[in-house]
């Protein structure tokens, strides 16, 4: 998958001896000594940990703070070993100019071979300047680092879809990754955040077979949100048995009935939030009493109340869903066709009284 | 003119070399920092730049009340429930509801869970690296670190001189292979970095251990909130219903399992706070007893709403009492109240925004905020590649708070500085217990005033409160076991569930003590939907860029008069930005009323 | 009606078995999905006791399902039909839209509906304004209920499942997300029930009112006159370009079924 370290140098036209004063000049600027040169030179003989810059667009760090929380690899073992996490504005000591330099010379070293992972969005409102990354609009950073980068991962819903800061009516012109990057592979992570183990186990997959994992239409991997939460729901069978939690803190709810009628969206949301669970399999929403409101599908913000089951249509007023809708319109046919029947009736009758 | 002196006492000269820091990494969001520093390397000015936002109220509008926790607590991840909960608080406020007093202690537990957790990984993960050097731990001699651990931490089972080795030859690994990763591009030669190789490699071993243990800590979240990030909450009370003997309680979203889960999980935090993040901060600030600026308004002008209350909706029982101190004088501490039209108000002479009268500022029921992105006559550069902002336009994303117009600071360190001020005893004792460790590492004689007022005063008021916060959920949590012991099981009020049961026209206020300070939404509610809502969040409090008057914030008061060991390499700036733990998300979201426009505004 | 007058009713047979059979399946098949739709989505107080002792939820979208596959099965054999059957039988699916006469016929429909025109006219099928009601919703209307609701039942099979594969993934990407296809499925649910009340009133008022039978042909197949003025065969005209090609393919195919009572009493 990637070319070590000194064979891209090699294929640069820098010499071997170039090579090793450059290892020696990284170990001084580590401020360590001479006898650290040629181990760094064996290191970038062999073959190199895949880089990753992780960008920050507009964002609110959950997919980071997610990350961090993977229990299975640690997230500690995926920086150390798995990965070069050379770029994330989180958890990077450099600031700045030494920062940003960091992505110029990654470009320069592993062109076409680094994995770009966009955690949040960027915005092309304000003159793109509601998210400024090093006095420059955030997209551009962006557009910058996917041109040269082997495949982009949307982390989370901001990068995926859009999320909460392009829910209606988007005053920053929030747009999704995909929808600036289209000549890269894109791999879509959703979920506000997504589960820890399922970001991990994404980088594990693409490190330990070295290919992209399966996607399924809309570029999610299969191997995590090819069901729906309601599929594998351990609250399934009250479901089934039409036993449903009416009101916060009821009877049923007690019992762990299901949160269908309280509005819960595991029916329409592909996630593995009830396989997986959160947290290292502590638990998930449903497990906790709280409906799913959703958060891996797109445009979740948009369709109406957590707690209620049918979408709002906000094109019929704010309090609309489909059964006010069709409700409205099936009342009003049957009143016209009551009202139709009543004059029909008299329209006959006055014939009839005509006719005789 | 170059110098000038703020009406807060602050002399400001832009004549030396301007230095620009953007991003500034570590932290929650996007941040830009410029500062001037003098022929002494210096700081003489600051300006501090919120360079994010997400216009998170507007999107607010017209939606259901009972919806909005969700919406506002993607403002931030990091301190992921604060922004939730303030909202749940809001709109029980406006609507008159009352929540039952186990949904009162398991929103605490979770409130002060997030504390913890968010405490921890900013100092180890965004905070450390300001302070050690992970470089120089691979020269340090694990039996030494073995020795320095038990003496600074007797307690800490993880302290044998083959533990350091290990994790030291992990370092010294990952070093060698050239790819440094996040440590890339740092600058570990920097004379500033003070402490010795064994101190820099326990330092290290626990940036390890702090991030194995966060993710133990927010279990707490997943069991009454489902998940973490991003718990769930409820406007009435808690999601999590509590079922201990009947039918179906297997299944429950709490039983004794969940509940033993939870203390468990207390327990854990106790420990580590107690064992490894307070020790470590006291050590680690040793080694640095000479850099003792970055106070600011430090402990003499600070800010709280007052938080944690062992009756629910009895302010006198707060553990942490609220009010305002200015000029240092902790002898008079002002009542603060959020419902105050002339105490807490938000200015944009120096904010993207505009008002129809910049002079005046605005209560956040009566918030306006219409954007304004452009760039002072002044600025280097073009209006998408800054070079260098101009200070004194607008320059910043973020609104400049003030109570009754004064600057003030808020966080741990404030919260600190009212509880010692006003005698909470828990404070006093640990506040006290620490300095004198300080003191006697370091062989100093600091008093509590001039320890507090500086940048570890603020990294180590910090610790102590995630301390103070695990200790106090033992409590919670024995006094919920109790009440359900008594037969109260409840968890929610739904008597105003029902939109139908509302007032035609409500407004509330919810208020929070967030990690990073104290926390407020305002909501107005019109015919059972979001009529207007504002958060005045910590950050905006002290990433507050000028006011009308000429004060500036709390970031860049704390800069002001720092000496830097070299100009181009910002440490010292990170290191006292860091120590206030800027959330950028948070503090630049803010919007207003008639928001919906935004999608359309020009921007000159 | 007026008894003293005495007059032949000439009769055509209009419906073939297959379409009649379709009509009453597909009627009953409509009122399930109907009323298990509705408790699908909003469904029934709480039953009491252990979730095994129940399966209301089950048995609900279990009926809803059978129902929407014999649905989905006689939706497939009526297209068929459209070519198999008599010209009648193709009337639904290809409206001539495209001709003068066929609007001409709406709105004297919509007229005679209004109280405005006096008599009606005679058709042998569907009167026009019936045509595109029925075109709209028992054509594209069901194709779309068919549509998203095996994207959605494909979802619960789970992918790799055909319905999944020949459903779910497009439909559900079309529309956004699962919950948008639930949304517009449940909508055009109202509006089947809105063109069923209608269809029912004046199919029963038509019976009562106009020129010719109505309920009946739908269970004998015999279309009754009560005059004798020539009653319009709108299937006949065939304006559209489409229903000239398929009609004289058709009529090729079939070299004329259509039969008249004479011709069948001969």
């Amino acid at each position: 998958m990637t070319e070590t370290f000194y064979e891209v140098m090699r294929r640069q036209g820098i010499t071997r001896r170039s090579f090793l004063k450059y290892c020696s000049l990284t170990a001084a600027a580590l401020g360590l000594g001479p006898s650290f040169a040629p181990k760094i030179a064996h290191a970038m003989e062999t073959k190199p940990r895949i880089p990753v810059l992780w960008l920050h667009g507009m964002e609110c760090t959950c997919c980071s703070e997610s990350f961090i929380r993977s229990a299975h690899p640690l997230a500690k073992d995926v920086i150390l070993s798995m990965v070069s996490l050379d770029y994330d504005d989180t958890l990077m000591a450099a600031a700045g100019h030494q920062a940003e330099a960091i992505i110029t010379e990654t470009i320069e070293k592993y062109d076409g071979n680094y994995i770009l992972a966009v955690e949040g969005n960027p915005s092309y409102n304000q003159e793109g300047m509601s998210c400024i990354i090093a006095g420059k609009p955030f997209h551009e950073q962006l557009t910058h680092v996917a041109k040269h980068c082997k495949i982009i991962i949307s982390w989370g819903s901001c990068a995926s879809y859009g999320c909460v800061q392009a829910a209606s009516p988007n005053p920053t012109g929030a747009t999704p990754v995909h929808k600036v990057i289209h000549d890269k592979p894109i791999i879509k992570v959703p979920g506000c955040p997504p589960i820890a183990e399922v970001m991990t186990a994404v980088i594990a997959y693409m490190v330990t077979f070295e290919r992209l994992p399966e996607l399924d239409r809309q570029g999610r991997p299969k191997m995590f949100y090819s069901q729906r939460i309601h599929d594998k729901c351990y609250r399934r069978p009250h479901f089934d048995a039409g036993q449903f939690v009416e009101s916060w803190d009821d009877e049923a709810a007690r019992k762990g009935y299901c949160l269908y009628k309280v509005g819960c969206k595991g029916p329409t949301t592909y996630n593995a939030c009830s396989t997986i669970r959160w947290n290292e399999g502590t638990s998930f929403p449903i497990q906790a009493g709280h409906g799913c409101i959703g958060c891996s599908e797109d445009g979740f913000w948009d369709k109406g109340s957590w707690y209620a089951r049918l979408t709002d249509i906000k094109q019929f007023g704010i309090e609309s869903n489909a059964d006010k809708v069709g409700g409205t319109a099936a009342a009003v046919v049957g009143a016209a066709t009551a009202a139709h029947m009543a004059a029909t009736a008299i329209n006959r009758a006055s014939k009839k009284e005509n006719s005789v | 003119m170059s110098v000038t002196t703020t009406p807060n006492g602050y002399q400001l000269d832009t004549s030396g070399k301007r230095v620009v820091i953007d991003p500034v990494t570590r932290i929650e969001g996007h941040m830009r920092c410029e500062v001037n520093i003098d022929e002494n390397n210096v700081i003489r000015n600051a300006v501090s730049s919120g360079t994010i936002w997400r216009g998170l109220e507007v999107i607010l509008k017209g939606r259901d009340p009972r919806d909005a926790w969700a919406f506002v607590e993607r403002i931030c991840g990091v301190c992921t429930g604060c922004h939730a909960l303030t909202s749940v608080r809001a709109v029980e406020d406006a609507l008159g509801i009352r929540i039952p007093p186990n949904a009162h202690l398991i929103r605490e537990m979770m409130a002060k869970t997030l504390q913890v957790h968010d405490h921890v990984v900013h100092f180890y993960h965004l905070h450390a690296l300001d302070w050690v050097n992970p470089v120089t731990a691979i020269k340090a001699d694990p039996k030494a670190t073995s020795a320095l651990q038990q003496m600074v931490s007797p307690a800490h089972p993880l302290s044998s001189p083959g533990y350091f080795r290990d994790i030291q030859t992990r370092i010294r690994r990952f070093i060698e292979s050239g790819q440094l990763g996040p440590f890339k591009n740092g600058y570990w030669d920097n004379p500033a970095y003070k402490l010795s190789p064994e101190a820099d490699l326990m330092a290290v071993a626990h940036y390890l251990e702090a991030l194995d243990m966060q993710k133990e800590f927010v279990k707490l979240h997943a069991v009454f909130g489902g998940k973490n990030p991003h718990p769930n909450y409820l406007v009435g009370g808690v999601p999590c219903a509590i079922n201990m003997d009947g039918d179906g309680s297997a299944g429950a979203p709490l039983n004794m399992e969940r509940l033993q889960f939870v203390k468990s999980r207390i327990d854990e935090m106790v420990a580590f706070n107690r064992n490894v993040y307070v020790p470590d901060v006291i050590a680690i600030a040793s080694f640095y007893k000479k850099q003792l600026w970055g106070g600011g308004f430090g402990a003499l002008n600070v800010m709280d709403y007052g938080a944690y209350p062992k009756v629910n909706y009895d302010k006198s029982t707060n553990q942490v009492p609220g009010g305002v101190i200015l000029d240092g004088n902790w002898d008079e501490v002002y009542p603060i109240d959020p419902r105050d039209p002339e105490q807490v108000q938000e200015f944009v002479t120096h904010s993207w925004y505009t008002y129809p009268d910049e002079s005046k500022g605005l209560h956040p029921w009566d918030g306006i905020t219409d954007p304004d992105y452009k760039l002072g006559p002044k600025a280097k550069g073009t209006s998408t590649n800054i070079e260098e902002l101009d200070e004194s336009a607008k320059y910043s994303w973020i609104k400049a708070p003030r109570w009754r117009g004064h600057a003030v600071e808020v966080g741990p360190l404030s919260r600190y500085t009212l509880a010692y001020a006003q005698g909470v005893e828990y404070v006093q004792e640990q506040t006290n217990r620490a300095l004198a460790a300080f003191n006697q590492l370091a062989g100093t004689e600091l008093d509590v005033k001039t320890a507090l007022n500086t940048t570890i005063g603020r990294t180590l008021a910090r610790a102590l409160e995630s301390e103070y916060c695990a200790d106090m959920m033992v409590d919670d949590w024995n006094q919920l076991m109790s009440n359900i012991k008594n037969g109260d099981s409840t968890t929610a009020n739904m008597e105003k569930w029902d939109p139908e049961t509302w007032p035609k026209e409500a407004k509330g206020v919810g208020i929070t003590a967030a990690p990073r300070g104290g926390l407020g939404h305002w909501i107005r509610i019109k015919d059972g939907r979001i009529e207007n809502y504002q958060c005045v969040v910590p950050s905006t409090w002290n990433g507050s860029p000028r006011d009308p008057e000429g004060n500036i914030g709390a970031f860049e008061a704390s800069l002001i008069n720092t000496p830097v060991e070299r100009p181009d390499e910002p440490v010292e700036i990170l290191r006292s930005l860091h120590s206030f733990d800027p959330c950028l998300a948070c503090s630049t979201h803010v919007m207003s009323e008639d928001g919906v426009e935004l999608a359309n505004v020009k921007v000159r | 009606m007026s008894q003293s007058k005495m007059h032949s009713e000439p009769a055509v047979y209009v419906y073939e078995a297959p379409v009649r059979i379709w009509h009453w399946i597909n009627a009953l098949a409509i009122t399930v999905l109907c009323v298990t739709g509705y408790f699908i989505g909003v469904p029934l107080p709480t039953m009491p006791g252990e979730a095994n002792d129940h399966f209301l939820m089950g048995y609900i979208r279990f009926a809803h399902f059978a129902s929407g596959y014999i649905l989905a099965v006689g939706f497939l054999f009526r297209l068929y039909w459209v070519f198999a059957g008599n010209h009648h039988a193709r009337q639904l699916f290809l409206p001539p839209f495209f001709t003068r006469e066929f609007w001409k016929g709406v709105l004297h429909e919509l007229r005679w509906y209004a109280f405005i025109e006096k008599e009606p006219h005679k058709y042998v099928g569907h009167n026009p304004l019936a045509v595109m009601a029925m075109h709209i919703v028992m054509v594209w209307g069901l194709l779309f209920m068919i549509i998203t609701g095996f994207a959605l039942y494909g979802e619960g099979i789970g992918m790799g499942s055909w319905q999944y594969e020949w459903f779910s993934g497009w439909v559900i990407e079309l529309f956004g997300q699962s919950q948008d296809v639930h949304t517009w499925h449940r909508l055009c649910t109202w509006l089947v029930i809105c063109f069923v009340i209608m269809h029912v009133y004046l199919a029963i008022r038509e019976d009562i009112v106009s020129r010719q039978s109505m309920i009946s042909t739908m269970i004998s197949g015999w279309r009754m006159f009560r005059d004798d003025s020539k009653a319009k065969d709108d299937a006949d005209h065939g304006g559209s370009i489409m229903t000239t090609f398929v009609g004289s393919l058709m009529s090729s195919f079939r070299s004329g079924r259509s039969r008249t009572k004479a011709d069948d009493i001969r």
